[in-house]
């Protein structure tokens, strides 16, 4: 079955920090698809490069960053780059941002209706009466009482502060959502509870999201595919029963065998050893070879991005071996070396 | 709960209560109401001797404030605290400063936990040089809490400064300090909730390893069932302030008693695919520790409900061996 065409489609995208100890290369040269209708998580640990990336589809990076290389297509066009004034007609109405804590989305002083009726009106053109009308029907779809638009953001607890981001970004009925880590300030009841809920509008609507998170079992939970990001680089892509049931590369190996698993019943959770390059000076191998058990003298040119099954692509030379390396990364000793 | 054969009690807890004022608004400071928040409220346990104890509940069960009076570092409200038979309360001079050496807190944050001016050595060295270790045994017992920690390497970290070490070195360096004292108990509060999953396995490991070479008994805060059933044989489930639910990790991960622990259990993600996607049972959030109901505080959250949990207060009550439960479902 061919994949559905992508919404977005993200080519050798390249974003430079400029910083007192020199420019720190964020993302370099990453490349993915968003499938229209699809969840696609965004994952990695911290500074690899994931909540960079997803910025600047919207354009909104630090005024430190700039886009140096690569294409953002949505729909057909080039977004990488957009000026401000040329990306806000799609800011909202086509592509729409969920934040990591609402509390950065909603302005405490005014009262969260007043926030919603302000996008609604502002940048949707909805007069004041039909406006009313959307705010309590995106209350009501996100599971909010709507006597509470007239509460402030502080009266809200971080579920309902997060449904009301929910609400917001879906006031202009958006086509592609971006959520940067949405859940993971939340207990797990919560965080449970606003899964569902995203995951039953993102179906009933039909959106395609992109979902930056550090949580493979929030990618399990509710994404269809899944971008793995290390150093700036995309090493793994896949749908998602793939990468977590096949993961092809060692970075993804790892970061499997160092999460914890209610379900796995004893057994060792195995770090990885070292940390991450640093950026300003990445090394020219693959990124991950100073910490990876199974490099080669290969490993000092990077490899790209290939095919490893369908749809499912790693860039590592040894993901020819993978099953057999899959094998030995489940062993401690396999990872042992100098603390991290 | 009754002692465990073969075990010594190390820390009796009872009808321990921190209550907190809040704000008021101006109706009540005209009624003279001084409304508090009942952060832990009521709540006894044992922790025996060479133990590890989770403390598991969500934002607002009171997990954090729990920990603090075991250190002896707020007073509650009421109840007490006996440490090794010693009632924490009466503990002055020489004998606190015996009680400090011996129990140590473990920072959430390695980021914030050390001083930023000080060096790598000068951080470890502190809590030494303040329990008066003469200058002569001090690098001994700063090497044997490097080197158990893994970072036997001492002359890569002593002269660095924090920022220049990575946040799992850093968590080290944290947690051999609290070691270097070779402390009896150790309260962790979050350990490793602001490090990456690729170093965070490496510190539970290190905790693991502690916990079994030097006989420490450890009680960890966190959210997280995964980690606490990792590096915990006990786990104690607190909601809005009172225990609902204690007994070892493994019967409580797999046959939770309390209607909260098993929603807990249920909504802890796992990173498969194939994986039960059933709604919930509980539904809301934890609710504010201001005005808490009347009888089970979980009542309001509860699908099993019934007229009892209005009008009564379930009491903690055995229900196998070393596992207590607070539900009047069970009864």
């Amino acid at each position: 079955m061919p994949p559905p065409p992508p919404i977005l489609s993200i080519r050798g995208l390249q974003i430079h920090y400029r910083t007192d100890r020199g420019v720190i290369r964020a993302v370099d040269g990453a490349s993915f698809d968003v499938p229209a209708g699809a969840v696609v998580g965004l994952v990695g640990e911290s500074g690899c490069g994931k909540t960079t990336a997803a910025r600047a589809i919207t354009g909104v990076i630090p005024a430190n960053a700039s886009v140096v290389g690569g294409e953002v297509v949505y729909d057909g066009r080039d977004l990488a780059g957009l000026s401000h004034r040329k990306m806000a007609p799609l800011r909202w109405r086509e592509i729409a941002f969920i934040p990591q804590s609402a509390m950065n989305s909603l302005d405490p002083v005014y009262r969260v209706g007043a926030q919603v009726l302000e996008v609604l009106v502002d940048r949707g053109g909805y007069d004041r009466k039909r406006a009313d009308a959307r705010a309590a029907e995106l209350f009501q779809m996100v599971g909010l009482d709507v006597k509470r638009l007239r509460d402030y953001p502080h009266q809200f607890s971080g579920g309902m502060r997060q449904r009301a981001a929910i609400a917001l970004a879906l006031a202009l009925e958006p086509r592609l959502i971006i959520a940067d880590e949405p859940v993971t300030a939340l207990d797990v009841v919560v965080q449970r509870q606003v899964l569902d809920l995203f995951k039953a509008l993102q179906r009933r609507l039909g959106l395609s999201v992109i979902l930056v998170t550090h949580d493979i079992s929030v990618v399990a939970y509710v994404c269809d595919q899944v971008v793995v990001m290390y150093a700036g680089k995309i090493v793994e892509s896949g749908p998602v029963e793939a990468v977590l049931t096949r993961p092809s590369h060692p970075y993804t190996m790892g970061l499997y065998n160092a999460f914890p698993d209610l379900q796995r019943s004893g057994g060792t959770l195995v770090p990885i050893d070292g940390s991450p390059p640093d950026l300003i000076d990445p090394p020219k191998s693959c990124r991950f070879q100073a910490r990876c058990p199974f490099q080669q003298p290969r490993c000092d040119a990077p490899p790209d991005l290939e095919p490893v099954g369908d749809d499912h692509y790693a860039a590592c030379w040894r993901a020819d071996d993978a099953a057999e390396l899959r094998r030995l990364a489940e062993s401690p000793a396999t990872w042992e070396r100098s603390p991290a | 709960m009754g002692a465990v054969p073969g075990m010594t009690t190390l820390i009796e807890v009872d009808g321990l209560k921190k209550h907190f004022p809040v704000s008021r608004a101006i109706g009540e400071v005209l009624a003279g109401r001084r409304p508090v928040v009942h952060a832990v409220d009521g709540v006894s346990f044992n922790l025996h001797q060479g133990e590890s104890v989770g403390i598991l509940g969500e934002s607002g069960c009171g997990k954090t404030t729990m920990g603090r009076p075991l250190l002896k570092l707020i007073t509650p409200t009421a109840g007490t605290i006996r440490f090794d038979g010693a009632d924490l309360a009466a503990l002055k001079g020489p004998e606190l400063q015996a009680f400090r050496k011996q129990a140590q807190l473990v920072f959430q944050n390695p980021f914030d936990a050390l001083n930023p001016r000080f060096t790598i050595y000068r951080a470890l060295a502190e809590p030494l040089v303040n329990a008066r270790v003469p200058r002569d045994e001090q690098d001994e017992l700063l090497l044997t809490a490097m080197r158990r920690v893994h970072l036997s390497d001492v002359g890569q970290y002593y002269d660095k400064f924090p920022h220049q070490l990575s946040g799992g070195q850093l968590q080290r360096v944290v947690l051999a300090r609290a070691l270097v004292l070779v402390p009896r108990f150790f309260v962790a509060d979050e350990p490793v909730s602001m490090l990456d999953v690729s170093v965070r396995a490496g510190i539970l490991n290190v905790m693991r390893e502690v916990r079994d070479t030097l006989g420490l008994t450890a009680v960890y805060i966190s959210h997280d069932l995964a980690l606490v059933r990792y590096v915990c044989e006990r786990t104690i489930t607190m909601y809005l302030g009172i225990v609902v639910e204690d007994g070892p990790t493994e019967d409580v991960v797999r046959r939770p008693q309390h209607p909260y622990t098993q929603a807990l259990v249920k909504a802890v993600p796992v990173p498969h695919v194939d994986q039960s996607r059933e709604p919930l049972p509980i539904t809301g959030g934890v609710p504010d520790a201001r005005n808490p109901a009347s009888g089970c505080r979980f009542r309001d959250r509860c699908p099993y409900a019934f007229d009892r949990c209005a009008e009564e207060r379930p009491a903690l009550k055995p229900v196998a061996p070393n596992h207590r439960v607070a539900c009047h479902l069970l009864d």
